[in-house]
């Protein structure tokens, strides 16, 4: 299993005052779904696509609405040198699908709930290696030493 | 990952099929060429700050042709 380092994503993040089209915009060009908004160095909140769509676009705000009226703040984070068991607790008590990723206090990257998912699969796959072999091979026993 | 003013940026794609995407990083903000990086998405020259991860790549301006790159 994989550090939160290894496994943490490319961030991206904009400032409060940013337009919620510009946003939209980023995330499609950066192929990211999140943004994270930080204000002079520090997280300040997370704006998702859902979020754009939901309190954006559904609310009927203009597309030169800033995007500090649509994130989410306080935002979920965890520490980029913190255990991967911390990011699963987070997950457990948090309904989010992203963790923001600090270091020193500082934005850094993005975690999602998939990179855990993909990486625990990867886990499984391969401690079911050898029982796979032994169920699908026929198993021939050699004789008993003597 | 070291970067310069006019390198690109590479996000490679998550899923299969996904394409990848790429920026123009026009302020390097880190020491020594470090992240994070002020780059311009696409066309439409929105910038944004960006925070490279194990998916991310630069190219190094004119190493196109070279095909030289580093990872993050």
């Amino acid at each position: 299993m994989r550090t939160i380092e290894e496994l943490r994503r490319s961030g991206v993040s904009v400032e409060p005052a940013q337009t919620i089209q510009s946003c939209a915009a980023i995330m499609e060009q950066a192929g990211v779904g999140a943004l994270a908004v930080v204000r002079e160095g520090r997280l300040v909140g997370i704006v998702t696509d859902r979020d754009l769509v939901r309190r954006g676009l559904a609310q009927g705000l203009p597309p030169y609405a800033t995007v500090n009226g649509v994130m989410t703040s306080p935002v979920v984070t965890v520490d980029a040198d913190a255990d991967l068991d911390a990011a699963f607790g987070l997950f457990r008590s948090h309904a989010v699908r992203r963790l923001a990723v600090l270091r020193d206090g500082y934005f850094i990257g993005m975690i999602s709930v998939d990179d855990l998912i993909v990486d625990i699969a990867s886990d499984l796959r391969d401690l079911s290696w050898p029982i796979r072999s032994e169920v699908l091979m026929p198993q021939h026993d050699g004789p008993a030493p003597s | 990952m070291h970067a310069s003013i006019g390198d690109r940026i590479i996000i490679h794609g998550h899923r299969s099929g996904e394409p990848d995407r790429d920026g123009e990083i026009l302020e390097v903000q880190g020491d020594d060429g470090g992240p994070p990086y002020l780059v311009r998405w696409g066309e439409s020259g929105h910038e944004a700050i960006f925070f490279p991860g194990s998916d991310a790549t630069v190219q190094h301006f004119g190493s196109e042709a070279s095909g030289g790159g580093s990872r993050c």
